[in-house]
């Protein structure tokens, strides 16, 4: 639905389109044509996969690594929070990624667990497997 | 060869769950201290040390997972004794 919105307005002018892109599409603006060939293309990368992610998982990532990283309780963790500003190290990140496989039940493969940076990148990959376990 | 740390340290914590929980956390305290400790402590470029670690890491891994090392004393010993073979 957001790819129609987004692609009729970029249509119509170009100031739209980066008034809108505000959010991440800034520098596809820039590429002119390639803004809209992105926008209508069925979205199986990156870009889907950190809209599908729900919030209550998100929330749940958010408070394990908080917990795992001794926190206090009003600090801000969000979903684009990358653990290493958060002040974990490589070792930290391991033992939430292990922390998040007993949260949820899942099995995170050691090449996946490489690549979690961010709360959004866990979750992500939480969805993704919670969904193959179902399958 | 950091990946290899990690994934040895991740392998020691994944050995830990299947120990008591009171057993467990003795182990994930003292493999995350060792861990750390070597962290700060080991120069990231003195390779060699660094391999040997690993290697003494991996058996001592094995040891643990095997479901006789129940008790954490084992462990004890040999990280003590590795500590003093350090000084």
């Amino acid at each position: 639905m957001a790819a129609t919105t987004g692609s009729s307005i970029s249509m119509r002018s170009r100031l739209a389109t980066s008034r809108i892109s505000g959010v991440k599409l800034a520098s596809l603006s820039s590429q002119g044509r390639s803004s809209l060939s992105f926008q209508l293309r069925p979205l199986p990368s990156r870009l889907q996969i950190s809209c599908a992610a729900k919030p209550e998982t998100v929330d749940k990532v958010c408070k394990i690594v908080k917990k795992q990283l001794a926190l206090p309780e009003d600090s801000v963790v969000a979903g684009d929070s990358k653990f290493a500003e958060l002040g974990a190290d490589s070792l930290d990140t391991v033992e939430i990624v292990m922390g998040l496989e007993e949260e949820f039940g899942i099995s995170v493969e050691e090449d996946s667990a490489q690549t979690i940076a961010t709360v959004q990148d866990a979750a992500d990959l939480i969805e993704k497997l919670i969904e193959n376990n179902g399958a | 060869m950091q990946k290899q740390v990690l994934s040895l340290y991740r392998g020691f914590l994944r050995a830990a769950r299947s120990k008591s929980p009171e057993d467990r956390h003795q182990v994930e305290t003292i493999v995350s201290t060792e861990f750390r400790q070597n962290s700060k402590q080991v120069d990231r470029k003195n390779f060699i040390y660094i391999e040997y670690l690993l290697r003494r890491g991996k058996k001592q891994l094995e040891q643990l997972k095997s479901p006789d090392t129940v008790r954490l004393s084992s462990l004890n010993v040999s990280l003590s004794q590795t500590k003093n073979s350090e000084k």
